[in-house]
C-alpha cells in the first residue's frame, strides 16, 4: 500500500509519509466514536426532549415550542440564569484579581524554584474537587471553624451565628473562588513566563517608570492568559451543581441546581432539557466570543514590522 | 535593576503570595487538624488528641467498600481513557486528515460541558437505551465508567500531545525504514519514550475520576463510589470525623502521586532526550 517512500530526507511535516499501519482512521476513530456515542448523541437527545420530539411517557411525544417559550419569555429560570452568570461573573472576576499578582511573582520574581512554586499552586486542584469543598463546609457551618472560634472567644454568642456565612450566595462566591483559582494562575503564569523580558528593559530604557512599563507592556501582553483563566472558571461556574448543594441553601441557589431538579424529583425532563440546551448554546456562544477575544489579542500583541 | 518588579513590589508579592498559599492550604490543614481531634464535631475547643477517626474507618465497612468501588471505576475508566487518548494524540500529532479542526473540537469539547448538564444527557440516552425492547441497561459502574472516559479523555490527549510532538518523528520513520512495521515501530521507538507521560496521563485521570460526584451521582446507579459515600454521610453530623479522616488520608495520598509523577517524568524525560540527543537537549534544558 504505502510503496510512496521518498527517499529526501527533507524536513518536512509529518504528512509526506503513509505507512502501512492502524490507518488514520483506526486512530481517530475509535475515541471519535466513543465521543459521538456517550458524549453528542445525548445531547442530541436531550434536545430531542426539549422540543417535545420524545417524552418521558412516550405516548405524550409531540413536537412543540412551549418549553422554550415558556422558558424564554421571562420565566423564574430565566431569571435564575441571569442570577447564576452574575455570580460566575463576580467568582472569575475575583480569581482573576487574585491569580495575578500569583502568577506575575512565579513567573517573574522567583526564577529558581519557579517550577516548584506552580506545582505547589496547580496540585491541590487536580487533587480534590470534592475534599475541598467538604472542606469549606467544616470550615463555614453554623457549628464550623469559623464559628466555634468566635463562639469560644467569646466575639459571638452560640445561638446567633455569622449571618450568612454558609447557606448563601457569598457562601457559595467564596466557596468557587477557593475551589477554581488555582486553574487561573495556570494560563497567566505562562503568558508572564514566555514574556520577552527585553521589551520592560526597553521600556525602561526609554524612561518608563516600572508602572508604565506594566501598563503599557506586561499587562497587555499577558491578556491572553487572563482570557483563558477566566474561561477556564466562568464556563465551569455557569453550571455548578454541588457547591450551591453543599454550602448555598436557597439564597445560593443555581441553575445547575434547577436543571438537576426538573429531572429529578419534578420529573419535568422538557424543560429540565431545555434548561440544559439553553446553557450549552450559551457556552458555545460563549467559546465563540472568547476564540475571537483571544485571537484579537494575540493579533494585537504581535510584533509588527 | 529588576524591570519587572521594584524591591518593595517584590516584598509585597512575596507576601500576597504567601497569603495566597495559605488561603489554598489552610482548610485543608485545618481538616487534618480536627481529624484528630477527640470530639464528634470539628469546632473549636480543641478537645485533645485522638486518632479514634482512623482507626473507626479500618472497621467501617461499607466504608471501605466505597473506596475499592472507586478504585474500581476509577482505574478502569482512566486506562480507557489513555488507551483512546493515545490513538487520538497520535493521529492529530502524526498525521493529516480531513477535517481535523473539527475532530480536535470534538475530541475537547468535553472539556467546557458542564457536568450536570453531561450527567443528565448520559442519563437520558441510558434510559432511552434500558427502555428499547429486549435490551436491559441499568445503571451500574460501568455507565458511570462510559461517563468517566468522555471526560477523562480532552485531559489525557492535552497530557500526551506536547509529549508526542517533542518525540523525533525521524526515529519512527528510520525503525519504519529499516523494516519495522507499526508494531514493531510503537513498540520498541514510540513507546519507551512516551511512557512516563502515559503514566503521568494515568494518575491524574485517576485522581481525578476518583473524585468525581456530579457523573457519580446521576449515572452510578446504586453504585456508591467515595465521594458519594462521604456526600451521605454529611447528614450525620457524629460521623464527621471519620469522614473527615478518610478524606485526609486521600488527599494526602492524590497529593503525593500527583507530585511524585510531575517530578518523575521530568527526570525520566530527561533522560531520555540527553540520550537521544545530547547536543539538543543540553543538561538542565527543559
Amino acid at each position: 500500500m504505502s510503496s510512496d517512500t521518498d527517499t529526501v530526507p527533507t524536513p518536512a511535516p509529518p504528512t509526506r509519509r503513509r505507512r502501512v499501519d492502524l490507518g488514520t482512521f483506526g486512530l481517530v476513530g475509535p475515541p471519535v466514536v466513543w465521543l459521538v456515542v456517550f458524549f453528542v448523541v445525548p445531547v442530541i437527545i436531550a434536545g430531542a426532549f426539549s422540543v417535545g420530539i420524545l417524552a418521558f411517557f412516550q405516548d405524550e411525544a409531540a413536537f412543540s415550542l412551549d418549553g422554550w417559550i415558556d422558558f424564554l419569555d421571562g420565566s423564574a429560570y430565566l431569571h435564575l440564569f441571569w442570577k447564576s452568570a452574575r455570580m460566575s461573573l463576580i467568582v472569575s472576576v475575583i480569581a482573576v484579581l487574585l491569580a495575578y499578582p500569583v502568577a506575575y511573582f512565579m513567573a517573574l520574581c522567583a526564577p529558581k524554584r519557579k517550577y516548584v512554586l506552580l506545582l505547589m499552586i496547580i496540585a491541590p486542584f487536580f487533587v480534590s474537587y470534592f475534599l475541598r469543598l467538604l472542606a469549606m463546609k467544616v470550615i463555614l457551618g453554623d457549628q464550623g471553624v469559623i464559628n466555634s472560634l468566635a463562639y469560644w472567644l467569646g466575639l459571638r454568642d452560640p445561638d446567633d451565628p455569622i449571618p450568612a456565612l454558609i447557606y448563601s450566595q457569598p457562601a457559595v462566591i467564596i466557596t468557587l473562588v477557593f475551589v477554581y483559582v488555582p486553574l487561573v494562575a495556570l494560563p497567566i503564569f505562562v503568558v508572564l513566563e514566555n514574556l520577552d523580558r527585553r521589551l520592560l528593559e526597553a521600556a525602561t530604557d526609554l524612561g518608563a517608570s516600572r508602572l508604565t512599563a506594566f501598563r503599557a507592556v506586561t499587562l497587555p501582553l499577558s491578556l491572553p492568559g487572563v482570557l483563558a483563566g477566566f474561561i477556564f472558571v466562568f464556563v465551569p461556574t455557569l453550571g455548578e451543581y454541588f457547591t450551591p448543594l453543599l454550602v448555598g441553601g436557597t439564597g445560593g441557589f443555581m441553575f445547575g441546581n434547577s436543571i438537576a431538579d426538573l429531572y429529578g424529583p419534578s420529573l419535568d425532563w422538557q424543560t429540565g432539557s431545555v434548561l440544559s440546551i439553553f446553557l450549552l448554546a450559551v457556552i458555545a456562544l460563549l467559546m465563540v466570543l472568547f476564540g475571537l477575544a483571544g485571537r484579537f489579542l494575540a493579533f494585537r500583541s504581535a510584533p509588527t514590522g | 535593576m529588576d524591570t519587572a518588579i521594584s524591591a518593595r513590589g517584590k516584598w509585597f508579592l512575596r507576601a500576597f503570595f504567601a497569603f495566597f498559599v495559605f488561603f489554598l492550604y489552610a482548610p485543608l490543614l485545618l481538616l487534618v487538624m480536627f481529624s484528630f481531634n477527640d470530639a464528634d464535631v470539628p469546632s473549636f475547643p480543641l478537645s485533645g488528641f485522638t486518632t479514634d477517626a482512623y482507626e473507626q474507618f479500618a472497621s467501617n465497612e461499607v466504608l471501605k467498600a466505597s473506596v475499592l468501588t472507586s478504585i474500581k471505576v476509577s482505574s478502569i475508566a482512566s486506562f480507557a481513557a489513555v488507551g483512546l487518548g493515545l490513538l487520538a494524540a497520535i493521529a492529530l500529532v502524526r498525521r493529516q486528515f480531513l477535517a481535523k479542526g473539527a475532530v480536535v473540537a470534538l475530541l475537547l469539547s468535553p472539556l467546557v460541558i458542564p457536568y450536570i448538564v453531561f450527567a443528565i444527557a448520559l442519563l437520558i440516552l441510558f434510559s432511552q437505551i434500558d427502555r428499547l425492547p429486549g435490551i436491559a441497561f441499568p445503571l451500574s459502574i460501568w455507565t458511570l465508567v462510559i461517563g468517566h472516559v468522555v471526560i477523562l479523555l480532552p485531559a489525557v490527549i492535552l497530557i500526551l500531545v506536547p509529549r508526542l510532538e517533542r518525540i523525533d518523528v525521524r526515529l519512527e520513520e528510520a525503525a519504519h525504514d529499516l523494516g519495522a512495521g507499526w508494531v514493531r515501530t510503537f513498540r520498541s521507538i514510540t513507546l519507551p519514550l512516551i511512557w512516563p507521560a502515559l503514566l503521568s496521563a494515568f494518575l491524574i485521570a485517576f485522581v481525578f475520576s476518583f473524585d468525581e460526584i456530579v457523573l457519580a451521582s446521576f449515572v452510578a446507579g446504586d453504585a456508591t463510589t467515595f465521594p458519594l459515600y462521604l456526600f451521605s454521610q454529611l447528614r450525620f453530623p457524629t460521623l464527621l470525623p471519620q469522614v473527615i479522616a478518610v478524606a485526609v488520608i486521600v488527599f494526602a495520598v492524590s497529593m503525593i502521586v500527583i507530585v511524585l509523577t510531575e517530578i518523575g517524568r521530568r527526570v525520566v524525560e530527561r533522560r531520555l532526550q540527553i540520550e537521544l540527543d545530547p547536543a539538543k537537549y543540553p543538561a538542565g534544558a527543559e
